[in-house]
């Protein structure tokens, strides 16, 4: 069985954000990176499945500058066979644009299935990894929460307001991975060492015409600071009126 | 193309709101084009009914597809009907970004090949432009973000919530449109549905949560937090390391550095000191109330708002509170 | 040479030989271990002094009020003894060899009384330890599959060897009374009572030579049973206790750096054969004698981990695997499989340890019991990524954060606003450098509760005109829990990045309120080539309070019963218990300053140490419960600590119930009643 994960470099979030100097763009400056959150459980769900039939490869793709391969060996460590790094210095904020990218990568790799995470924490669109499942003509599943590949079939279910679906699909398809599906696994020390010697590939990216730039990027006004509003049941009154029309939560 | 394509969103035969702040927006947007405003309404029998109220909101004109297949949310047929009237010339096609909107739109581009923006809060037209914004690094930044697709459509998905649904009143056009080939050939198949149940809200997707400490004094006395989180009705249930160790509540509820991390928009701590590891589980909320009858407790550090006093008198008065809140709206 | 003397001759060449080849068997099996010591000759004079106190004086075993008195005086008789085992078995082989021939009588009358009198004391105490297992049963000398039958053989073949030493000399008075009663106080009430009841000279002969055989006999059995026994530790635990790091030469409590870029298997230890020599010889030296298990907090409280268990198993595994190893052959899968992590000792065992010490400080033969767990632990991080899965969020939130919670680490000078405390950066920048740097630590820098007693330290420092500063966001953790929790990797990340800042700014002199960074960066950053000055703030404020820099008010202020709680790091791995109960009398005028139970060097852990703060506690009382419990039981109104993790164990404790007794630290004791 051969899994393809796209993955994308974002930085932590947990952070106070500046406004570079640009006016377009995050400062970079102290930020620390990580693989987003969702395609670090897509990551993990593809290694489970490959443990758990015994055979097959696990290969992460992702779209970036030369930093983008930090976690394409964060991948490779956790157990990844090997990684393809599309080369891109400047990773737009057009998810149809990536999207050609990508599916001019995948198309000819033979993978029974390909996954992403459901989106980006940076650029939080979501749109991407379906994009390429319709470009690619294969079925697609947006947002699992469960998935499982048993003799060349794909079951998976996802969360929709109100409810949940389960779904069945035919190999190959195209998976894009919510919270809830598996954690990924600390990558152990003989990990990180064995995953220098995996093979990394480098190619050019051949991005879709960019058609959705940054005009700006501004930070949302500030948080308040927090206050007692006073004692006792006698602020009840007090503190439902500020949810409701403070911050606005009720 | 002066025109506006937007999809109406039914479920469970019922026109969902954000379809009306979706045709809402298409208005705006068209009269800034000074075109039309067309609306895909698609599902089981008897969803042209909704035709009336789309034309309220601004709908010039809606295209009524009803078919068995398409009463359930069915993304791959949905995509194809919306592409495929899309393909009749439209500056923009717009979707409420709701967990299938998020699902249809990104499909809609594809077939397209269109530009897409993805969950914006804010929409106009700037000459041959779509300028929007739409939050993003978890909501800690803000981006404008602007969309030139010259002559073809660019597809944009609208957060829930963020633009209102206001009438434009017409009669509007209703043209029944044949489904995009057949729509039960399928290749993803629905094998069931579940219904949430509500009562058990996981905290990981719950708006709202309230949660209880040692505050509390005993395990009888989580009630308190559990009618408060009914009153709420949207409310799922936390507690902290020390009592989910003394056994009160299950270790699945506790938020904490070794329990869950929640985000929601309300958190409300109860009986709760906040200690470091509960904190850095909850920090991330939108809203912190906190309920203690300790003053110097770190709680209050990281709450929004605070009321010094004795859990069991303000609990209960907070909980009736909610409760006629909820009753009146 | 008679027949008798041939036949001894004979038993003692095969004694000898049977002797040496299992003393040769037992250091080869030494020589599986892949592990390295370092060097265990170096600073020979400390080593000599611990062997002297530890060893001969038995300043450990007498830690025990009852066992230790009667421990030391077998041992201590068993030397004199020495002397006169080496006599008798002369004598099996040279007729009528006696020391008398050689000595003048007084001296010869010495030795003979030290004989006696030993021997006597031998028996007694013997007997006490034989009613102390049958009868009195202390828990600690019960379980970890411990061999009590052996203990008992081996008391019996001991009161054995004293009666028949007593008989030989009784019947030789009886035969020959050629010395004075009072040089042989002990046979001589017993030659007495043999003539007495008229024994005819052929029984006497024979009992002589029964007796004689008997001993002689026993010795050569005796020191031939001890490499199948516990009680090999009378030949190894002397040789243990100077090759022994556990009292210094050297830091205590540092853990051994990993060369993290070894072409290896392997990282840390999953078997026997990937521990150290010396490990490998702790397992030789376990007496079984439970102390180690019996301060064991995690052991207390009901946890599965028993540092006794640990070495016993060590020792086990060692007797399975290394004739294997040390015969050329490759052992198979099943014996290799049944190794000792997992097999032998688990895992809950393993996380159970919070790092304490205890068992290490208490034991008396200085066996290093933590250094197995610790390597056990770096196997299970590095090779195969299992830990607790609570743990995964602190691990990835040090990688990230540089701390060990989700907080953004531009938040952690937070506390300081307002407060006109400069940092290193800002100093450089003007070309300037402060006295002392304050490492604050990231309990102290994002602990609600732990940032009152950096503000108070701040406060104090002001306050006695200190010219110090704060790294501010530049501070990260000190990787303690990582390496704690066996992540050398991470550890050593974290570690080489605060020296990188430490060197930049050319610090020296560091100041800290926190017990784990004062350990790790006064002593363990050493190996990584940080070398600073490190004074923990107790040591620091009792310094400032002697100087009569700090500037308290007058008036008495309210009267105060304080327990102090000595926290592991600062204690048992420091040695610095009186610093803190200083700063408490000067600061205070209080009733009393008492102490718990268990105090100073055998103080209760709070339960927070190796990186158990991080982890779920799901078995047993809960050790910080039982910690509070008996400070609390001491009456005293308020718990004063030294380090912010107790602060939280204890300060959580109890909470919420009738007579909580609440928990400050030195410093805001100290702070409080500084003048306004």
């Amino acid at each position: 069985m051969k899994i393809a994960v796209c993955i994308k470099r974002v930085p932590e979030m947990d952070v106070k954000f500046r406004i570079a100097a640009s006016g377009k763009a995050v400062d970079e400056m102290g930020l620390k990176w990580d693989m987003s959150d969702f395609d670090g459980y897509a990551v993990e769900a593809a290694l489970q499945m490959v443990e758990k039939l015994g055979t097959g490869e696990v290969v992460v793709i992702s779209l970036g500058p030369d930093a983008a391969q930090e976690v394409l060996r964060k991948a490779l460590s956790m157990g990844a066979t090997r990684a393809v790094h599309l080369k891109s210095d400047q990773v737009p904020f057009d998810s149809a644009a990536i999207a050609t990218a990508l599916a001019a990568e995948l198309k000819d790799g033979g993978y029974d299935l390909i996954m992403f995470g459901k989106m980006a924490i940076d650029s939080a669109s979501g749109a991407t990894g379906v994009i390429v499942g319709e470009t690619l003509g294969l079925p697609t599943v947006h947002g699992c929460t469960k998935l499982e590949i048993t003799n060349g079939k794909g079951s998976a279910r996802r969360e929709l307001e109100g409810g949940a679906e389960e779904v069945t699909f035919p190999l190959p398809a195209v998976v894009t991975i919510d919270e809830g599906i598996a954690r990924p696994r600390y990558p152990s020390l003989k990990g990180i060492m064995a995953a220098k010697k995996k093979p990394m590939d480098t190619r050019p990216a051949q991005l879709g015409t960019v058609r959705v730039t940054v005009d700006a990027m501004a930070l949302p006004p500030e948080r308040a600071a927090g206050r007692i509003i006073g004692e006792g049941a006698a602020a009840v009154p007090e503190l439902v009126r500020l949810l409701q029309t403070e911050a606005k939560v009720l | 193309m002066p025109n506006v394509l937007t999809y109406a969103e039914v479920r469970a035969g019922d026109l969902r709101k954000i379809s009306l702040e979706a045709v809402s927006t298409a208005r705006a947007l068209a009269d800034a084009y000074g075109g039309e405003v067309h609306v895909v309404l698609s599902g089981g029998p008897g969803v042209g009914s909704h035709a009336g109220t789309l034309g309220e909101h601004g709908a010039d004109a809606v295209f009524v597809t009803e078919h068995e297949a398409l009463a359930q949310y069915n993304p791959e047929a949905l995509s194809a009907l919306v592409a495929g009237r899309a393909r009749n010339g439209y500056s923009a096609v717009l979707v409420g970004a709701s967990a299938r909107g998020r699902d249809l739109a990104p499909r809609v581009a594809a077939k397209l090949g269109a530009a897409i923006l993805s969950d914006v809060t804010s929409l106009r037209r700037e000459g041959d432009a779509l300028v929007a914004t739409h939050p993003v690094y978890t909501g800690k930044v803000l981006a404008t973000l602007r969309l030139t697709s010259g002559d073809a459509a660019a597809v944009v998905s609208l957060r829930p919530g963020a633009f209102s649904a206001t009438q434009a009143p017409r009669t509007a056009r209703v043209e029944a449109a044949p489904p995009a080939g057949d729509p039960s050939a399928v290749r993803v198949q629905v094998k069931e549905t579940t219904t949430a149940d509500s009562r058990k809200l996981d905290l990981a997707e719950a708006p709202v949560i309230v949660s209880g400490g040692r505050g509390l004094k005993a395990a009888q006395n989580f009630k308190l937090v559990e009618d408060l989180a009914a009153a709420f009705g949207n409310a799922a249930v936390g507690a902290t390391r020390a009592v989910t160790d003394d056994g009160w509540r299950p270790h699945s509820d506790q938020i904490g550095q070794t329990g869950r991390q929640v985000s929601p928009e309300l958190y409300v701590a109860v009986g709760i000191s906040g200690a470091i590891q509960h904190i850095a589980g909850m920090r991330a909320s939108r809203c912190i109330v906190a309920i203690n009858k300790d003053a110097e407790a770190p709680i209050f550090k990281v709450a929004d708002y605070g009321i010094v006093g004795d859990v069991f008198e303000v609990v209960p008065a907070l909980t009736a509170a909610i409760r006629e809140l909820r009753a009146r709206s | 040479m008679t027949l008798s003397q041939g036949i001894f001759a004979l038993c003692l060449a095969i004694g000898a030989a049977f002797f040496s080849y299992n003393a040769q068997r037992l250091v080869r099996y030494l020589r599986i271990a892949g592990g390295s010591a370092g060097s265990r000759l170096n600073d020979i004079p400390r080593r000599l002094w611990n062997l002297l106190t530890i060893g001969f004086a038995q300043t450990k075993i007498l830690r025990d009020p009852v066992a230790g008195p009667l421990h030391a005086m077998v041992f201590w008789g068993f030397l004199v003894l020495q002397v006169g085992a080496i006599e008798i078995l002369v004598q099996g082989v040279v007729r009528g060899f006696s020391y008398g021939n050689f000595v003048p009588a007084p001296v010869h009358w010495v030795f003979l009384l030290s004989q006696e009198l030993t021997a006597g004391a031998v028996l007694v105490a013997v007997g006490a330890l034989l009613y102390r297992r049958i009868v009195v049963r202390p828990k600690r000398l019960q379980g970890d599959r411990v061999h009590s039958g052996d203990a008992i053989l081996i008391l019996a073949m001991i009161a054995a060897l004293m009666i028949t030493l007593m008989l030989v000399s009784a019947t030789h008075r009886v035969i020959n009374s050629e010395h004075p009663v009072a040089v042989q106080p002990v046979s001589s009430p017993i030659a007495a009572m043999i003539m007495a009841l008229g024994t005819p000279p052929n029984v006497v002969e024979a009992i002589l030579a029964t007796s004689w055989w008997t001993h002689a006999l026993l010795i050569l059995v005796f020191l031939n049973y001890l490499p199948y026994s516990k009680h090999l530790h009378v030949i190894v635990s002397l040789p243990n206790t100077f090759l022994s790091n556990t009292s210094g030469p050297g830091r205590v409590g540092v853990m051994p750096l990993m060369d993290l870029e070894a072409e290896t298997e392997h990282f840390g230890a999953a078997d026997v054969d990937h521990l150290t020599w010396k490990n490998l010889l702790d397992g030789y030296t376990c007496t079984e004698c439970g102390r180690c298990t019996s301060v064991c907090p995690a052991n207390i409280t009901g946890k599965a981990l028993s540092p006794r268990k640990i070495v016993i198993n060590t020792r086990e595994r060692t007797m399975e695997l290394a004739p294997h190893l040390v015969s050329g052959a490759a052992p198979n899968g099943d014996l290799r499989e049944h190794r000792l992590l997992d097999q032998f000792i688990t895992e809950d065992e393993l996380w159970a340890c919070t790092s304490c010490r205890a068992c290490v400080y208490e034991c008396p033969v200085s066996i290093d019991q933590l250094e197995v767990i610790n390597e056990l632990r770096r196997y299970l991080v590095l090779s195969e990524s299992r830990f607790p899965e609570e743990v995964q969020p602190a691990f990835e939130a040090l990688e990230r954060n540089g701390a060990p919670w989700a907080f953004p680490p531009s938040s952690r000078a937070d506390w300081a606003a307002g407060l006109d405390i400069p940092t290193m950066a800002e100093l450089s920048e003007r070309g300037e450098s402060p006295e002392v740097l304050y490492w604050v630590g990231c309990m102290g820098s994002f602990d609600e509760r732990a940032k009152k007693t950096t503000v108070a330290f701040a406060r104090i420092l002001k306050a006695a005109g200190v010219r110090f500063a704060i790294l501010g966001q530049e501070e990260s953790c000190n990787g303690d829990p990582a390496r704690r929790m066996g992540n050398e990797y991470l550890y050593q990340m974290l570690a080489k990045q605060n020296i990188e800042t430490l060197d930049r700014y050319k610090v020296k002199a560091i100041i800290t309120n926190c017990p784990h960074c004062f350990h790790q960066i006064g002593n363990e950053y050493e190996s990584l080539g940080g070398h600073y000055e490190v004074v923990h703030h107790s040591t620091y404020i009792a310094a400032l309070l002697q100087e009569g820099r700090i500037p308290l008010r007058e008036t008495a202020g309210a009267a105060q019963r304080i327990v102090y709680h000595d926290a592991c790091y600062l204690g048992r791995y420091n040695g610095i218990y009186d610093a803190p109960r200083d700063v408490i009398r000067q600061a205070l005028p209080v009733l009393d300053v008492v102490e718990a139970k268990r105090s100073k060097d055998r103080s209760l852990c709070c339960g927070a140490g190796g990186g158990r703060m991080w982890m779920e506690e799901r078995t047993g009382k809960r050790i910080n419960v039982e910690r509070k419990e008996e400070l609390a039981a001491t009456g005293a109104d308020t718990v004063a600590v030294a380090c912010p993790f107790c602060m939280t164990m204890l300060g959580d404790a109890g909470k919420g119930t009738e007579g909580y007794v609440p928990v400050v630290d030195v410093a805001e004791l100290v702070a409080s009643r500084l003048k306004a």
